[in-house]
């Protein structure tokens, strides 16, 4: 056995949340209301909506090859060498993704806080840290998380607490001005958000009660739907459709905090709480990468991989994109339509079909 | 060439001592060798001479040759080592008895060499605890720890009376946990008074003392108590095996023992507990703990160790509730200054100045300025300077005190300020950040004390990025440590939602229905429910209607 940890069923909530959402606090909104302006909210609740399917499908397909993650079951389904293909495309697209998301976080922190320091400097630290994490193994992950989980839940609902005095409801009239199209266009982004999902399908095995993935991801998407609902809701009742040309709209929300002059400007805090939910993301899927690629090359222990794919990504996440603006425009135009037509729904949705038809043939039988 | 020649010489020494076993030079092994196999002989005088062999140049063992009150030709000899026992009891109750006193009323049976020993033990001791040993390595492991023996002429038995008393410190307040309500006595060096302390906490026949013995040379006796039906009979076989491995040449304090048998021996977090106070051994045993107690220290081990405990004290569960609540969450509030606030402070200052209200910005600006160091190095030195303060305190001779004090309050505080070598509110955050420090249980913050510094160094180079990504690891560390296998970190990470009542808040006891889950799952049960106290319902009826009413409410 690879992993010998079992995590249970709040610490998987915990971990999915975080997995979807911790990027998504600093730059989804923008993404939306550039599309759906004012109604970008509903661009947020169809995202949820749409993304459901890719969540039945990940727990629909675990169910059907229990024990077996992701990397496993494609071989069981398509055959051995193209399992192991299709396998290694996946390794490669979390690797893509996950160096994206280190370069995001770095990106963030280097424009914001820590302006003249090298982003090299930023991401090899983060991955370090991600490298001790996954060393020590997936419980403790799921552990660690779980502390920070609470931190970063408060933080936000702080913030939206705080904000309410900048608050305008009349930003969101008229309702539904923009077109269902535009709608379902500022809803793409996040939707390919949601689709991250299907990375639980290499934990599934993991879980204390596996069957009770279905309960796990339900209860994840309530709560990545309020947050990406509330994160819209703020940003536009603050900054009004406005927002679609800010870099990182909820840290503007969290700049104009100012509470009795005691409480000014407690944007370094609370985004300092988010560092650490976007650090357990890139830890989860940099875990998921290390974890997959031991399990396709069949090695007994995943440990020797860590620092070799760290590396990997670590000179990714520093190339994947010249600056900042470059890497928003491919998360916001091109990336759900990669991410949505193949590893996140696509293939998932194709792979359930052949498993349940081959399944049939077997019953048959 | 000295050390060469001397160890050479060895060999040619340890030949002559099997042949003298008197030697000096006689090792444990030795003598491992010459008594451990060997039995007491019937001839008095040759198990004396066996003896004073054994202890060549040992001043303090006694030997005393008397002959007994009955019959005169019946040779006793007292064996003991003078200090260990008590000895107006070896005088009185045992030579006195046996060399003076004849016995009221006599049977016609006569005494004779061959039922002496019979008759010695049955009718001449006065000691109230005796045991018989053929073995004379047993006889001489009982003169070692205080017993004396009792050799009669004729037998191959040594008599043990249990005469140990010693000079020892009298049982005094905790000095490491004190509290304003609840027992104040507090363990000593004696593991049988302790035990007894420990005993009388808990009048039960299921709590069980096992003892054994550790340390080649110093033979240290060790207990392993615990409540049998409550604690996890797994934990206690484990405690025993991890203890049975030990092979070292002394035990002086448990902290041997705390370091030989942790889960993460390279961790700063202590994950094993200590505790001087008998009342907290009773509660952990209650809780389905091990307890593991040491002669010669009044540190007692309790294990598992878990995180939450730093902020847990004895008196917590003797006070009210709602005050304990209020004060475990001030504790948690100085465990994070403690461990963040110098850093928190640092990376403020260079990183994110935008935090503070503008007026103490310019306020500490205005102190700042003519400070020549940056804010890092010098609230590095200032933490360095409180360390060594504190270091001192500890150390210094009780009649230099005073002095010190003077010097550090002088030097450290006043002047350090008015010649600009570090701001007023550099001194103020140093200060706080060890007043913290203090708050929570000692050795759960000693960690803390040492990770300040490396949280410092990433805060002045990160910032507040710098500053969670050390807490990270820190938080990541703790979650993988484990005591006994139990998750040290419990019930936070995991979580264990059962037993947060007894974490950062403080149940009442009506509400403290079960014993912690990880540690107490072998009888989770703590007391019935239902116990939350109501008032009686009144008696006294004034008017009627109104009464009626209440009770319809």
């Amino acid at each position: 056995m690879l992993e010998g940890g079992k995590i249970d069923a709040w610490q998987a909530v915990f971990l999915n949340v975080i997995m979807v959402a911790a990027t998504a606090l600093l730059s989804a909104p923008a993404i939306m209301a550039a599309q759906a302006g004012h109604d970008g909210w509903l661009s947020a609740l169809l995202a949820t909506m749409l993304g459901l399917p890719i969540a039945w499908i990940t727990v629909k397909l675990s169910s059907l090859y229990p024990g077996q993650t992701l990397i496993q079951y494609l071989e069981d389904i398509i055959g051995r060498w193209p399992g192991k293909a299709l396998g290694l495309l996946y390794l490669l697209y979390f690797t893509h993704i996950t160096s994206i998301m280190t370069r995001e976080y770095g990106g963030f922190l280097v424009d914001v806080f820590l302006i003249g320091t090298p982003i090299t400097a930023v991401n090899a630290i983060a991955l370090s840290i991600s490298a001790y994490i996954i060393k020590l193994g997936l419980e403790v992950l799921a552990r660690s998380n779980q502390i920070f989980f609470p931190w970063i839940m408060v933080s936000l609902v702080l913030t939206f607490l705080l904000v309410i005095p900048e608050m305008d409801l009349t930003k969101f009239q008229p309702v539904l001005e923009a077109g269902g199209l535009e709608i379902f266009k500022g809803s793409l982004a996040p939707w390919a958000w949601h689709g991250e999902i299907i990375a639980f399908a290499m934990v599934i095995p993991f879980l204390a009660k596996p069957g009770e993935a279905g309960k796990i991801v339900i209860l994840t998407f309530i709560i990545l739907g309020l947050i990406f609902f509330l994160l819209v809701v703020v940003g536009l009742a603050v900054f009004g459709p406005g927002l679609a040309n800010m870099n990182y709209p909820i840290l503007n929300v969290t700049r104009v905090i100012a509470l009795a002059r005691v409480i000014e400007r407690p944007e370094p805090l609370i985004m300092t709480v988010w560092v650490a939910g976007g650090l357990f993301k890139v830890t989860f899927f940099y875990y998921i990468i290390v974890l997959g690629s031991a399990q396709l090359l069949q090695l007994k222990s995943y440990r020797p991989l860590v620092l070799p794919v760290g590396i990997i990504l670590t000179a990714l996440s520093i190339n994947i994109a010249g600056n900042t603006l470059e890497m928003f425009g491919f998360i916001a135009h091109y990336w759900p339509f990669y991410a949505l037509s193949t590893f996140e729904f696509g293939f998932p949705a194709a792979l359930l079909g052949i498993a349940l038809i081959k399944n049939r043939g077997i019953k048959g039988k | 060439m000295a050390f060469f020649s001397r160890r050479r010489k060895k060999p040619g020494r340890t030949s002559s001592v099997d042949a003298r076993p008197n030697s000096r030079e006689s090792s444990r092994d030795n003598k491992e060798r010459t008594t451990q196999s060997l039995l007491l002989s019937p001839a008095l005088e040759e198990n004396l001479s066996h003896l004073k062999k054994i202890f060549t140049d040992c001043s303090d063992v006694v030997f005393r040759e008397f002959l007994f009150a009955q019959r005169e030709q019946i040779k006793l000899a007292l064996v003991y080592i003078d200090g260990l026992t008590n000895k107006s009891q070896v005088s009185d109750q045992i030579m006195r008895a046996l060399s003076l006193e004849v016995p009221a009323a006599t049977d016609n049976t006569a005494i004779t060499k061959a039922n002496a020993l019979h008759y010695v033990k049955m009718r001449g001791l006065c000691v109230h605890q005796v045991k018989e040993t053929e073995k004379l390595q047993e006889a001489v492991d009982a003169i070692l720890s205080g017993d004396s023996i009792l050799l009669v002429d004729g037998h191959a038995t040594a008599v043990i009376n249990g005469s140990r008393g010693w000079e020892a410190r009298s049982i005094e307040e905790s000095q490491i946990q004190g509290v304003v309500r609840g027992p104040r006595e507090s363990f000593v060096e004696t593991l049988r008074t302790n035990t007894s302390l420990l005993r009388r906490k808990v009048k039960n026949k299921d709590l069980k003392i096992e003892s054994l013995t550790l340390g080649e040379v110093t033979r240290t006796d060790i207990a392993v108590a615990y409540l049998k039906g409550i604690v996890n009979e797994g934990l206690v076989t484990e405690v025993k095996q991890r203890l049975a491995r030990i092979k070292i040449d002394g035990i002086l304090e448990s902290g041997y023992i705390e370091e030989l048998i942790r889960d993460n021996p390279m961790s700063m977090f202590p994950t094993v507990g200590y505790t001087d106070r008998p009342d907290r051994v009773a509660a952990n045993l209650l809780e389905g703990r091990v307890a593991i107690f040491v002669d010669g220290t009044p540190m007692v081990l309790t294990v598992p160790h878990f995180f939450v405990e730093a902020i847990q004290t004895p008196e917590d569960y003797y006070e009210q509730s709602i005050f304990t609540t209020f004060v475990r969450l001030l504790r948690i509030g100085s465990l994070i200054i403690a461990l963040t606030l110098p850093s928190l402070y640092v990376s403020i200052i260079s990183f994110h100045q935008e935090m503070l209200p503008t007026p103490l910005l310019l306020s500490i600006a205005a102190q700042r300025e003519a400070v020549p160091f940056p804010v890092f190095v010098e609230a590095l030195l200032m933490e360095i300077a409180f360390e060594i303060i504190r270091e001192a305190g500890i150390r210094l001779p009780r009649q230099v005190g005073q002095a010190i004090s003077i010097v550090a309050a002088l030097i450290v505080g006043q002047a350090a300020v008015q010649a600009g070598l570090v701001a007023g509110a550099t001194i103020i955050v140093v200060a706080l950040t060890a007043m913290a420090s203090f708050v929570v249980y000692y050795s759960g913050s000693l960690a803390f004390r040492l990770l300040r510094f490396p949280l410092m160094f990433l805060a002045a180079s990160f910032g507040l990025f710098g500053l969670i990504g050390g807490l990270i690891v820190i938080v990541v560390h703790m979650t993988s440590l484990r005591s006994f296998g139990v998750p040290y970190l419990a019930p936070i990470g995991p979580l264990v939602p059962g037993d947060l009542k007894d974490s950062f808040v403080r149940a009442p006891w009506w509400a403290m229905k079960k014993r912690p889950h990880l540690v107490g799952q072998n009888n989770p049960v703590r007391e019935v429910s239902g116990m939350r106290p109501k008032p009686p319902q009144s008696t006294t009826q004034k008017g009627g209607d109104a009464d009626a009413g209440r009770r319809q409410n």
